[in-house]
């Protein structure tokens, strides 16, 4: 809108009447001291309202302005006579002291439940973060479970090892997820890790750590697999598996 | 407790601000028929306009110093802070009361466009002017500027888009604009 279009708009006379709404105001006022043509033509209708309310003009009645002088007055006066109270101040003040110490202690106490509700409700809302996770988790392994086009495969445990764990594999989205079912610890050194046997190869699916409670893991997708092994690994292992280590193997069954 | 002197609206200012009474007298001389001629388009009792004006006057004596000449004229300030006064005593309760009382007076809660606050005062100022315009402008101006109510209160009084009522009071005041 250029400035033109914004004298005409009606704005000038929204603002000089007082029905401009305060942020129109201020946009008004900025623009106001950016064109002094729209200050022009503000004080032309400025006047031409004056005008009008002056050719209007009604005398009060009578004796008002005396009235409305001694009203000024009086109301200067109030304020004076706030400074140069000849008031009881002992008495006043000590029930003044004493309301303050017990507005304090109030205040104190209220604060203090504040801050302990605050904490609750902290402590409330972290414990119910950790539970929609666990229920996310939950909700995808029911899902998991029940899901046609997802492959279980049962890992068993080799050479004596106790090693357990189920291995889901979606076929159609090709996800891998594991629940660890029964696996000894390890030390601090060492990890698990998750291959997938295609053919004669292995491809990572993944190290990991036994999980806190029996959760499901989400490990790397695979498009193909023939068979599933876990094996021990050292800590952040890049290279293949170490074979002799093979703690459990599972047949994918197409 | 008259004056001769005469003052620019400058001067006037700078004495009010000092608090001094000559400049009082000057400022109620020169102002108060204009700025009683507005209350009375609002407030149509004259003893209830009169304490309107009073509490203009002591608002003009306390506030001038939030006066801004870079935003407006003196007058127009001053016009505002006695339309809003009166609007305020228009709303009152005490005012309202004061109204049901009288058998003459048409019932002023019902907002119609003819239900005008002051039906008698509609020959005078702006008023007169805001008459000649169309009916729906009249209705607009005439709930806004001279009975206070919000756009968005109109806008529900009026069952207007909000939009609209925006809209058409623009246009009624550029309307106005070129007949005063």
């Amino acid at each position: 809108m250029n400035i033109q279009e914004y004298i005409s708009s009606g704005i000038i006379e929204s603002y000089v009447l007082g029905l401009a709404s305060p942020e129109e105001r201020v946009e008004f006022e900025k623009m106001c001291a950016l064109h002094p043509e729209l200050v022009e033509a503000r004080t032309n209708f400025e006047l031409s309202i004056e005008r009008q309310a002056f050719k209007n003009s009604v005398q009060p009645p009578g004796g008002s302005k005396e009235k409305i002088w001694s009203a000024i007055q009086q109301s200067t006066t109030t304020n004076a006579s706030k400074i140069i109270s000849m008031e009881p101040r002992k008495r006043r003040s000590t029930g003044l002291r004493w309301f303050a110490a017990a507005s304090v202690a109030l205040l104190l106490l209220a604060s203090y439940f504040a801050y302990t509700l605050y904490n609750k409700n902290r402590q409330l809302q972290a414990r119910m973060e950790r539970n929609d996770s666990l229920i996310n988790t939950l909700t995808h392994v029911d899902k998991m479970v029940h899901d046609p086009n997802v492959m279980v495969v049962n890992m068993v445990g080799l050479k004596g090892s106790p090693s357990s764990a189920n291995v889901y594999w979606d076929s159609t989205s090709t996800d891998v997820y594991m629940v660890v079912k029964n696996m000894p610890k390890l030390p601090s050194d060492k990890q698990y890790q998750l291959w997938a046997l295609v053919g004669s190869k292995q491809v990572d699916l993944g190290l990991f750590d036994l999980p806190e409670s029996n959760v499901i893991l989400k490990m790397k997708n695979t498009q193909k697999a023939d068979a599933f092994a876990i094996t021990i690994e050292n800590r952040g292992n890049t290279g293949g598996p170490t074979l002799p280590q093979l703690q459990s193997m599972g047949k994918a069954k197409l | 407790m008259s004056t001769n002197t005469k003052y620019s609206e400058q001067e006037l200012v700078s004495q009010l601000l000092q608090q001094d009474g000559q400049a009082f007298s000057y400022l109620y001389d020169n102002y108060s028929p204009a700025l009683f001629g507005v209350i009375n388009q609002i407030i149509s009792n004259r003893e209830v306009a009169a304490d309107v004006l009073q509490d203009v006057f002591v608002n003009i004596w306390k506030k001038i110093s939030l006066y801004d000449d870079a935003k407006g004229r003196l007058f127009t300030w001053m016009l505002n802070i006695a339309r809003n006064a009166a609007i305020d005593k228009l709303r009152s309760r005490s005012y309202q009361d004061s109204l049901k009382n009288q058998p003459l007076t048409e019932n002023v809660n019902t907002i119609t466009a003819n239900s005008v606050v002051n039906p008698q005062q509609n020959d005078i100022g702006l008023k007169k002017q805001v008459g000649k315009l169309k009916e729906e402008y009249r209705v607009l101006i005439d709930l806004s500027y001279f009975q206070g109510f919000t756009h968005e209160e109109i806008s529900k009084l009026l069952n207007l888009p909000l939009g609209t009522v925006k809209t058409r009071i623009r246009s009624a005041l550029t309307q106005l604009r070129t007949m005063i």
